[in-house]
């Protein structure tokens, strides 16, 4: 009796490389179709609801040179950070001190879990009543919402770490300082990563819906001050800025993930 | 009874090809040949990792053959070519894996419903007949449960009804009761025949149990270690319908036993 | 086993863990009291115009509510939250089906879908009521917008967790490809399309509430807003309170679906899916 070779059996590469340049073709045809697109929408739609292309580039690149986009950027950028640093100070802080006293945050529990709740941005008149009008409501919208991920990873993290290698750690002669600094510490690095590649974004987009209802600088200052100025150019740049400003972290946060998580095998489902 | 086979596989083959290179490809199954008649129960034997899923796989054409021909009722199966498998042969195949496969969503009833769906054959009858099914193995007032809330023994049941319900010519076997307790599992041995009696389908049954093998089969086959083929025949002419208890202190069943026990190794 | 840092409720004693249980209830009852009390203490010291005063507050929602003007507001920013829902959530649910024999497509499409799910969609509010005006359709917009990445993404997991030994026993019985996606791909993406729609329903209020800051004459945040200029704490206490019930109500209602469709589900303990 003959066989013969089945084509299954033997694994070509040619039809997956075939595969991989339609993909990336096809990527950058969406591409390009999309800027068309847009550039059609500017010139059918007119100027006031869809800002030409080729002028929104002209704005970045003139407002980059006076310096004035830089300016807002930086604005933005450094409340983020401030903002981002506190949220994240107490955000760890908090869980390591509540971790000795059980009861305490047993009965907290429930009220923190429904705070999540209310949409923090609904907060901002109050930190505005509260606080002024100038980078304080900013800062504490930002802080708050950096603190919640930041707070129920950490959280949550604490609660989960392995009770053998805490057990094993005691019976070893190591200090609670001492047990937190090196098993607990070391168990939340992941989920703490996890936290931050959310709440660094985040940090950034709150700065500027917060620069939408307060202040005057930064980039959400320079879409909606466009906007009321019926300037749809710099809304538009704005807007691409803006945009382009939080996907780079978001890729330099995802480099940094697979650096330094390269070792770990990748669970799929979670990456979302 | 027809002279003619109902399944006849001819010289079947599978091969995988081992990650280390083409030239060393791993043959599961080579060369292996037999057939059914029609309205016979064959029963397989072979040692764990002899291929006896793959075959059966490649019989109801979930798996594409490395070589070989299987032909059922004369017509030639397109085995060889994977755009070309048609799963179940249009459901004249029908396939009780070793998972039951039942779909979470669904309850008892509906699952075994669920080939008279898709096929369009759901109207009073059939569904009687589903119905009939279910108590007969047991399984009545547990219609409307869903499948995690029943036990392994019972999903097994369900899954092999829902085999059953739309009758298929021809039934593949792949160690249903393999999984179970050895009460639930005489117990559904029991029930199979019972169930065989009343259509006399044709079954092939596969199994690492030779016990089960001679309890439930008309013949059964052998088969070797990887790369599997037919090691030898076995008639079994123990009376029907059988008497699964009374068959341990059968003479017969022991001789046949035996022989079969030998040739396994 | 309880160890130091631990609510003990593996006593040995038959009323250890009712004890237990009571204890934690009423220690969190007594909290609330307590936040109560250092509310009314800071409305007493600070005075009205920083905190408002408990008492304060819930006479004037209910007077809001009797009145229909809170409720009016409510339902507004509520509708703004589920209509965007619906018109966000739908397509997202659909494309990756339409896409599920079209991998290429999908290849094709997914910097795209990343870019638009890590991108500030809320950065766009501006826009949209540069567009759509300050009614309700720019709030409806944003919501969609938001809603559609998050469940898309959701959705497609969920289409990619497809288990192959269903669809063989589907093909075996008869199954075509129309009852394939039927009766496997979809009832099996299901949970994990709730997932999506959990973790969307909070973004499509947070979206509604911050459209509505921005420029509004109506709804939740246009009511907190307007309060915080008029200097009325009370009022954005209300509006506040009034959201997060917004809130809680809506994501009951999820959960309540959730519930009633999956119901097959084994329990969470028998699961190794994405599904929580």
């Amino acid at each position: 009796m003959t066989t013969h070779d089945s084509a299954l059996d033997l694994a070509q590469p040619s039809p997956v490389k075939w595969r991989q340049y339609a993909v990336t073709v096809g990527r950058i045809a969406l591409a390009v179709l999309l800027l068309v697109a847009w550039k059609l929408g500017a010139d059918r739609a007119g100027p006031i609801y869809v800002a030409d292309p080729i002028l929104v580039f002209d704005r970045i690149v003139t407002d980059t040179m006076s310096g004035e986009l830089i300016r807002h950027i930086y604005v933005t950028l450094r409340l983020s950070a401030i903002g981002f640093a506190i949220g994240c100070f107490f955000g760890i802080v908090l869980p390591f001190l509540l971790r000795p006293l059980p009861r305490l945050t047993n009965a907290i529990e429930p009220y923190i879990m429904a705070s999540v709740g209310i949409p923090k941005y609904a907060l901002i008149p109050l930190f505005i009543l509260w606080f002024g009008i100038d980078d304080a409501p900013k800062l504490w919208l930002v802080g708050l919402l950096v603190f919640y991920p930041v707070f129920i990873a950490i959280f949550a993290g604490i609660r989960n770490v392995d009770r053998r290698l805490i057990n094993m750690a005691r019976v070893l002669g190591a200090s609670e300082a001492m047990i937190s600094r090196e098993v607990i510490w070391n168990s939340l690095q992941p989920l703490f990563f996890a936290a931050l590649k959310i709440a660094l974004p985040r940090a950034v987009s709150a700065t500027i819906i917060g620069e939408f209802l307060v202040g005057n600088e930064g980039l959400g200052f320079m879409i909606e001050y466009s906007r009321q100025n019926f300037d749809t150019t710099g809304v538009f740049t704005g807007i691409v800025v803006a945009t382009v400003l939080v996907l780079l972290i978001n890729a330099v946060l995802v480099r940094i993930d697979h650096r330094l998580n390269a070792w770990r095998p990748t669970d799929r489902d979670m990456e979302l | 009874m027809n002279a003619q086979p109902l399944l006849e596989v001819q010289g079947l083959g599978k091969r995988f090809a081992s990650r280390a290179g083409r030239d060393s490809s791993l043959w599961v199954i080579r060369d292996l040949s037999f057939s059914v008649a029609d309205g016979e129960f064959l029963t397989i034997v072979g040692p764990s990792g002899s291929g006896k899923t793959t075959l059966l796989n490649m019989i109801a054409q979930i798996d594409v053959a490395s070589g070989g021909e299987v032909h059922f009722q004369s017509e030639s199966a397109p085995i060889n070519d994977p755009k070309a498998l048609n799963p179940g042969l249009s459901c004249r195949i029908g396939y009780v894996t070793q998972e039951d496969n039942l779909l979470p969503w669904r309850t008892t009833l509906q699952n075994v419903l669920f080939p008279l769906v898709v096929q369009g054959r759901l109207n009073d009858e059939t569904r009687a007949r589903a119905e009939m099914l279910i108590r007969t193995v047991g399984l009545a007032g547990f219609e409307n449960h869903y499948p995690h809330e029943l036990s392994g023994g019972m999903r097994k049941r369900a899954s092999l009804i829902r085999t059953l319900v739309y009758d298929p010519p021809v039934i593949l076997m792949d160690e249903p009761f393999g999984a179970l307790d050895a009460q639930t599992r005489t117990v559904l041995q029991e029930d199979l025949l019972k169930l065989w009696n009343l259509g006399r389908k044709t079954i092939i049954f596969v199994t690492h149990d030779i016990g089960e093998a001679i309890a439930l089969g008309d013949r059964t086959l052998v088969l070797t270690r990887a790369p599997a083929r037919v090691a030898g025949e076995h008639k079994i002419d123990l009376p029907r319908p059988r008497n699964i208890h009374g068959l341990l202190t059968d003479p017969k069943f022991g001789e046949l036993y035996q022989r079969i026990r030998e040739q396994v190794q | 086993m309880a160890s130091q840092g631990e609510i003990s409720a593996t006593t040995d004693q038959n009323g250890g863990r009712i004890g237990a249980l009571i204890r934690s209830r009423s220690d969190q009852v007594l909290v609330l009291i307590a936040l109560f009390a250092i509310w009314q203490a800071c409305s007493f010291w600070l005075g009205t115009y920083w905190v408002g005063s408990p008492w304060g507050t819930v006479t004037r929602l209910i007077s809001g509510v009797l009145d229909g003007e809170l409720l009016s507001h409510a339902s507004f920013t509520l509708a703004e939250a589920v209509i965007g829902f619906l018109l966000g959530g739908i397509p997202a649910v659909i494309l990756p089906f339409l896409l599920r024999r079209l991998p290429i497509v999908t290849a094709i499409l997914d910097p795209f879908m990343v870019g638009g799910y890590g991108a500030p969609k809320l950065a766009l509010a501006p826009l949209f009521i540069l567009w759509f005006g300050i009614g309700i359709e720019s709030k409806i917009a944003l919501v969609a917008i938001t809603v559609f990445f998050i469940v898309y993404f959701s959705a497609l997991s969920g289409i990619r967790a497809l288990d192959t030994k269903l669809v063989q026993m589907a093909q075996v019985v008869g199954a075509d490809e129309k009852d394939v996606a039927r009766h496997i791909v979809f009832p099996g993406a299901v949970p994990y399309i709730f997932t999506g729609f959990r973790i969307a329903m909070p973004y499509a209020i947070g979206g509604a509430v911050v459209a509505e800051l921005i420029s509004a004459n109506r709804g939740l945040g246009y009511l907190i807003q307007l309060s915080a200029m008029n200097f009325d704490t009370t009022g954005v206490f209300v509006g506040l309170v009034a959201t997060g019930i917004i809130v809680f109500i809506t994501n009951m209602a999820v959960n309540i679906s959730e519930r009633r469709l999956l119901r097959w589900r084994p329990p969470a303990d028998a699961r190794n899916q994405v599904g929580t």
